[in-house]
């Protein structure tokens, strides 16, 4: 029934052009709804995930120190040029990164990182990301994951 | 039919359009997510407007929700109020535990300093005790002045007083015209009771009877409605706060009826306390919370038959006798209750060392400080306003050491209005 | 032009008289309609609903204040399965004063009958699912009816139930009855109806020796009529729920309020008027048991109308069966509405 008319714009018959707008309304009503399912289905319940960690004091962390947060997840550094926070999230698909006497491994796949973040072995391609640190006036250390 | 077809489609595709419009304006939840609950709530859709109720309650950590209850996530107004604890005032004593209370809030216990429900629902503001047992002796219902009944059944087992239960008072029809008569019309001033009809008697109920300051007309002195009370909690409770109970006027027991006031003050002086009252100039600049402490307040927990058991301030304890200074104490464990009590405060602070006037019972007076050339000094919690405390000893003060009570300071001291 | 699918679960033409709109009312078509308006809101709010005790009066709000078109679609939902029970109550009424029931279509009548009683149960689960104040005693009064029947209510009762009194057990059960164990019997059902509509003949008509009207539709035109009724129904039915949203109230907690009016939904308000003269299993079981025994009895026990009778409104043959279906419905009216006056 719907969308069968002959096409000739120039001698349409009413009966073909009333057919022809009662199909486009019924179309467009077909993709309001359409979207309208689309919205009602892309609504986000949850609250966003937390993306500010406070690790408490600075002076927890001694210089040298390599700490594990499972949380974030994240490990933070206390380099001789300040804290660098790399997040264990491996770039390959997802896992968290395992901190391991031979370097940074992911027990997913086995992509392996350096302290810096550097892939140096595959099948990860890119370093893990660095997160930003940011020592407050009170002297707690906060890793923003965002 | 066709045609039929072609109109309908028309209709429905005038109604998808009504919707997505309708769906565009509707209004914008505005989200919060208290770092107590962790769970969204959309109050502040609708109540962006309302001040934060104080500085130790912020809305960021607390939320509304955790304290006024309701349903978080709704936002018709009918079905977003429609689990509220208490109506708008979530401290009425019938909720207060669930909205007030808790381990870490304001339950706990004597030693944390964090048992307010505990000490105020047995406080003798709240049982009335007193009041109850003269009149129920008076007119021959009981055989001593005893007290037997409170406001509403309490119990304290551990009760150092003597006093470990009191029952509800409802007397029953057959008892004295004068007993029932005050059953009707004079429960008036206690925490939980409805406040008398009239100008300046307006308070909420439980806590916020005296930590939610009502809003009285500046100039006609008139109470505000409540819709005009505001959204607050503090510490610093102004005198006009406890007249909305105190010095409001009389009983009469013949009529068993209360005499309201019937001067119309127009300043501090006159309004304090109705016209037959004595008192010093100290009693009517300070606010009723300089001198009287918590413990007065408040109560500690147990039971108490009678207010003069419980109030126990003297001029002594600041001004001292004649014999000897007042009581002070030096603040050295950083834990102690009058450093908290300080903090709370917007005008008080305090530091490690200072050294400060104590009740005869230990109370700290965490509003007054000894500096280090001998001054004694107080602060007005409320306005904050600094007073140097004169002392009796070294003075030409005629009083008998024995006398201390204020009625015969008043002798001498009294205000003429 | 060639038939599709949809024309072709059609017959080729049908009677014209007996397509008209004031002889069938589009009731039984409707009925399909709003069953397939409530599957599609149904799956649509199966994505935000949590059947768990502490979880399912939030998931109903954040669906209605939070997600574009919630309140549609859940006001959608309300709204079509209120009208299907009243749909199918027609159909059901129209089918008794037309005689529709006779033999071939006796069986097909009872195929009916058990799909009037799966939609039912369909809204009380429903009605159950939203787990707020409103339904807690229909929830209580409703499941302690299956303990009182003799022998084996108590077994049911934990069935139904799942444990010695209603709890997160129950919503999880009455929410896979509700989307599965009552939807599948009712769409295999629904699907044998239609199909028995076909193979019984279509609608029923007096033989043609017998008629005296012989025009007829095509699929074509029938299909037509159909798409125009859905699209006003849809259209009506969307302005509802434009405009009456759906009930809700405060989330159910272990202690209830004090001071509600108890009230069952109102569907089984006539029950609940009966209830109020004693013995539950007698008049919360056993008579609403045996009305929907009688009712289906109808084709077996009392004279039908003749075949030249089909196809017409009242006809004399089956007077006595109208009789007794119009005094049962307007019984369950009169109880109904005395259900509604307030408690004296």
């Amino acid at each position: 029934m719907p969308f069968r008319y002959p096409v000739n714009h120039s001698r349409i018959s009413r009966r073909d052009f009333l057919k022809l707008a009662r199909d486009a309304i019924l179309t467009v009503c077909g993709l309001l709804g359409l979207g309208g399912v689309l919205r009602f289905l892309s609504a986000q319940t949850e609250p966003a995930p937390q993306t500010d960690f406070d690790l408490g004091l600075a002076t927890n962390y001694a210089v040298g120190s390599q700490t594990v947060f499972l949380q974030i997840p994240a490990i933070l550094l206390n380099t001789s040029d300040g804290f660098l926070a790399i997040s264990l999230i491996c770039t390959h698909l997802g896992c968290t990164v395992e901190s391991k006497p031979e370097g940074l491994v992911c027990p997913c796949h086995g992509s392996r990182f350096d302290l810096n973040g550097k892939v140096t072995h595959g099948p990860a391609s890119q370093p893990l990301n660095r997160l930003h640190v940011e020592i407050t006036s009170d002297g707690k250390i906060h890793v923003h994951t965002a | 039919m066709r045609r039929w077809l072609l109109i309908v489609s028309g209709l429905l595709l005038v109604i998808l359009a009504v919707i997505f419009w309708q769906e565009s304006h509707r209004i914008k939840p505005i989200a919060l997510v208290p770092t107590l609950t962790g769970q969204v709530e959309y109050c502040l859709t609708c109540h962006s407007d309302l001040a934060q109720i104080s500085n130790s309650h912020p809305i960021q950590t607390f939320g509304c929700v955790i304290c006024h209850g309701g349903e978080r996530l709704a936002l018709t107004a009918d079905l977003a109020h429609s689990t509220m604890r208490g109506g708008a005032n979530p401290s009425d004593y019938s909720v207060v535990q669930v909205s007030c209370g808790g381990a870490n809030c304001h339950s706990g216990t004597a030693a944390s300093y964090n048992d307010h429900i505990q000490r105020a629902t047995t406080s003798i503001q709240e049982t009335y005790a007193g009041a109850i047992a003269s009149i129920l002796y008076t007119f021959g219902a009981e055989p001593d002045l005893t007290a037997r009944y409170a406001t509403s059944a309490v119990q304290d087992p551990g009760s150092t007083t003597g006093i470990t239960s009191l029952a509800a008072f409802a007397p029953p029809p057959t008892s004295n015209p004068a007993i029932l008569a005050f059953a009707t019309n004079c429960l008036n001033c206690h925490i939980s009771g409805q406040p008398l009809p009239g100008t300046r008697t307006f308070h909420f109920t439980g806590c916020a009877a005296c930590h939610t300051p009502t809003q009285i007309e500046p100039g006609t002195g008139e109470n505000l409605p409540p819709a005009d009370q505001i959204h607050k909690l503090t510490t610093a409770i102004s005198y006009t706060q406890c007249d909305t109970c105190h010095n409001r006027g009389n009983y009469d027991l013949r009529s068993m009826t209360f005499q309201p006031r019937q001067d119309q003050p127009l300043d501090r002086l006159h309004d304090y306390y109705q016209p037959i009252a004595q008192f010093t100039t100290c009693e009517y600049e300070l606010d009723c919370i300089d001198c009287h402490t918590r413990v007065e307040a408040m109560g500690n927990g147990n039971l108490y038959g009678k207010e003069t058991d419980i109030q126990y301030i003297q001029c002594k304890t600041c001004h001292g006798t004649t014999t000897d200074l007042p009581q002070t104490k030096t603040l050295t464990d950083p834990n102690d209750i009058a450093f908290r009590q300080a903090q709370l405060n917007p005008v008080v602070s305090l530091k490690l060392g200072d050294t400060i006037l104590v009740t005869s019972k230990g109370e700290p007076l965490w509003n007054t400080l000894l500096s280090s050339d001998g001054t004694y000094e107080m602060i007005d919690k409320v306005a904050g306003v600094r007073y140097t405390i004169p002392l009796v000893k070294g003075s030409g003060c005629l009083q008998d050491p024995s006398r201390q009570d204020s009625a015969s300071c008043h002798l001498c001291h009294s205000v003429t209005r | 032009m060639r038939p599709t699918f949809f024309h072709h679960l059609h017959p080729p033409t049908i009677p014209a008289r007996q397509a008209r709109f004031r002889y069938t009312l589009a009731a039984g078509g409707l009925a399909v309609f709003l069953m397939l308006i409530l599957l599609v809101t149904g799956i649509l709010e199966m994505f935000y609903y949590i059947p768990t005790p502490d979880q399912a009066g939030n998931s109903i709000q954040t669906l209605v204040f939070l997600v574009p078109f919630g309140a549609l679609v859940r006001n959608l939902h309300y709204w079509a399965a209120q009208f299907l029970v009243i749909v199918v109550l027609i159909h059901l009424l129209r089918v008794i004063f037309t005689g529709g029931y006779a033999r071939p279509r006796r069986f097909n009548y009872l195929l009916g009958m058990l799909l009037l009683v799966i939609v039912v149960f369909l809204d009380f689960t429903g009605y159950i699912l939203r787990w707020d104040e409103g339904i807690r005693w229909a929830l209580v009064a409703g499941t302690n009816l299956v303990k009182s029947i003799p022998l084996i209510g108590n077994g049911l009762y934990t069935l139904l139930v799942g444990g010695s009194q209603p709890g997160g057990a129950t919503l999880i059960r009455f929410y896979s009855w509700h989307i599965f164990g009552l939807m599948l019997p009712a769409g295999i059902l629904v699907a044998w109806h239609l199909f028995r509509v076909r193979r019984d003949g279509g609608i029923a008509v007096p033989p043609a020796a017998l008629r005296k009207d012989h025009a007829r539709i095509s699929r074509y035109e029938l299909v037509r009529r159909e798409v125009l009724a859905m699209l006003l129904a849809l259209a009506g039915l969307l302005l509802l729920s434009v405009f009456v949203p759906a009930p809700l109230a405060a989330p159910l907690t272990a202690t209830s309020p004090l001071g509600e009016t108890a009230r069952a939904p109102w569907f089984f308000l006539w029950v609940q008027q009966m209830l109020k003269l004693g013995n539950p299993f007698l008049w919360g079981v056993l008579v609403p048991v045996a009305a929907l025994v009688l009712l289906g009895l109808i084709p077996y026990i009392f004279p039908h109308p003749s075949g030249a009778e089909l196809g017409s409104w009242f006809p004399k043959g089956n007077r006595f069966a109208q009789l007794i279906a119009g005094l049962l419905f307007l019984a369950i009216l009169i109880l109904t509405a005395l259900a509604l006056l307030p408690a004296s």
